[in-house]
Order: structure tokens, then C-alpha cells, then sequence
């Protein structure tokens, strides 16, 4: 068992894991948290229940880690798991919320204003998350992989498990759909 | 960056051709950037360490069991075998009445003793 795997690459990782060990674990963890947050706050928004299917990302990976066979990047892998989850919850908010509402669209999105160090920062999360929160939620699993984790369409059509057509078709109506939302912003 | 180029950037990574990577990285550069709370990491893996503890003891618990309700299976099948095998010896066949101990009684002497005459 090693005392630090900062230097470590995420087989080494992996396999540590696999073995019981905590702290490959944690460093795995910490490597993608932020990967992992951009898509779930950037889906959900900020709350708890963002915080928790973070924590529940990285569970669902600890025990499937065992059919990792590192054919796709640990990244990828960790990131699918997040949209999946992440869509989950937001089904399950709809679910939940329409109990209680008649109108179409209740989900509940709650703006996340990043802890900034000047006025500019705050609001260039501002326009982000609000621009994030007033599209539809399938519009924003797309948006998100492109905006906030810069990915490819093609990269983005391989997490989401989506036809590249529907990914293309998708990005279309997010852009219209936000062109007019930013313009109010 | 001001308003109106932070738009820019978010129209700009719905293009198909754009390189969003570059403005991931600047929007994120810009302030936009995400992340759980403090403590994430720990408590992720306090709920998954403690959690998989929980479960040895819990499967460990249930193999002791497992094995001890083996052990009284096997014992309580050995003494029945050994009934069953003394039942025959004694009565030399497997009839209810030998089965009840009552293959020998008459019914005459049932009633004397049930009338007392």
C-alpha cells in the first residue's frame, strides 16, 4: 500500500482500488470530482441533491469498478455514470414535483453562482448557470457535455449514448432555444 | 470578459464546428468553474468503506448460520434415519399403526381399557 498516488495513472489506481485500497480510492476521487460536478450541477444545478448524486457517481463506480475493462478512458467511464444518474434524479424530481404542480415543466433547477474572487467571475456563472437552467433538461445533458466539458459532438454522442444525428438535431434547438434566453439575460 | 463575451462563448460552444474545448477551458478560466463541497472526498469514501465493513459482517453472520443450520440439519436427518430404522427393526414394516407404536394392540383390549369392563 502506497502512502501517495498523485503520481499514479488511473490503472495503477484501479487496481490499488480493486484491492481494498482507501487511498487510491480517494485519489481517484479527488482527480475527477470536478469532472464529475461540471456535469451534475451543470444538469441539475446547485442543491443537496446535486451533492448526492455526486457522492452516489463515484459508489455506483467504486463497485462496478470490477467491470472496468478500460476499453473507453477511467474518464469517460466516470462520466457516463454521472449522466445516467443525473438523469435519473431529474426524472425522479419530475416525477416527484408534478405530484404537487400542474404546470408542464417542473424540475426545479437551482442556479449555481460559483464562489468568485471578483463582480466579472459571478457573473459569468451567472449567465452559465441561467443559460444551463432555462433550456429543457434534454437539451441540457448536450449542452452541458459541450459547454462545460468542451467535448467533441462525437465524444459527447459516445457518453450520452446517442446517435450522432440526434446529438446534432439536439445542439440545434439548445442554440435556439438559448439564443433568445441569453439575449434577456 | 465582459457580459456580452461570456454569451458569445456559450453561443459560440452550441456550434457544431467550434473547438468547445478552448472555451471550456476559458469559460472555466473566466470563473465558471464547479465542484462539490469540502469533505466530498472523504465522505464518499467513509459511505463506501464502512458501508462494504457492514456488509463482511453481514455476510459473515450469514454463513455462521448457514453452517450452523447445516450441522442441525445433518444431525436432526441422522436421528430420524436411526428412528425409522429401529421402528422397522421392531415392527417390520412401515404402517402408521408401527409408526405410532400401536401395531400390536388389540382392538378388543383398547376397548377394555377405554370402558374398563
Amino acid at each position: 500500500m502506497k502512502e501517495s498516488y498523485r503520481q499514479a495513472d488511473d490503472n495503477e489506481l484501479i487496481r490499488a482500488s480493486l484491492e481494498g485500497d482507501k487511498l487510491a480510492f480517494s485519489e481517484i476521487v479527488n482527480r475527477y470530482r470536478k469532472l464529475v460536478a461540471r456535469t451534475v450541477k451543470g444538469m441539475l444545478g446547485d442543491s443537496v441533491f446535486a451533492e448526492d448524486v455526486g457522492q452516489e457517481v463515484f459508489i455506483k463506480l467504486y463497485h462496478s469498478l470490477p467491470e472496468f475493462r478500460g476499453e473507453a478512458k477511467l474518464s469517460t467511464y466516470i462520466q457516463r455514470i454521472a449522466v445516467n444518474l443525473t438523469l435519473n434524479e431529474i426524472k425522479r424530481r419530475k416525477r416527484f414535483f408534478s405530484m404537487f404542480s400542474t404546470k408542464g415543466n417542473n424540475e426545479m433547477y437551482e442556479f449555481e453562482v460559483a464562489d468568485a474572487d471578483t463582480q466579472e467571475q459571478r457573473e459569468a456563472s451567472e449567465i452559465v448557470s441561467r443559460a444551463l437552467g432555462s433550456i429543457e433538461p434534454k437539451f441540457r445533458a448536450v449542452v452541458t457535455m459541450r459547454l462545460l466539458q468542451g467535448y467533441s459532438t462525437k465524444e459527447t454522442a459516445e457518453i450520452l449514448g446517442l446517435p450522432l444525428g440526434t446529438v446534432l438535431s439536439r445542439l440545434s434547438r439548445a442554440q435556439e432555444q438559448l439564443k433568445e434566453i441569453i439575449e434577456k439575460l | 470578459m465582459n457580459r456580452e463575451e461570456i454569451k458569445k462563448l456559450v453561443n459560440a460552444s452550441l456550434d457544431h464546428e467550434s473547438s468547445t474545448k478552448e472555451i471550456a477551458d476559458r469559460l472555466e478560466h473566466e470563473g465558471v468553474a464547479y465542484d462539490f463541497k469540502n469533505g466530498f472526498t472523504e465522505k464518499v469514501v467513509d459511505k463506501i468503506f464502512s458501508a462494504s465493513k457492514q456488509v463482511n459482517q453481514e455476510v459473515e453472520f450469514v454463513l455462521s448460520m448457514n453452517y450452523a443450520f447445516k450441522r442441525i440439519a445433518l444431525t436432526g436427518v441422522a436421528a430420524i434415519i436411526i428412528l425409522m430404522l429401529s421402528i422397522f427393526i421392531m415392527e417390520g414394516s412401515f404402517s402408521i399403526n408401527s409408526i405410532f407404536g400401536i401395531g400390536n394392540t388389540y382392538d378388543e383390549s383398547i376397548i377394555s381399557m377405554l370402558t374398563g369392563k
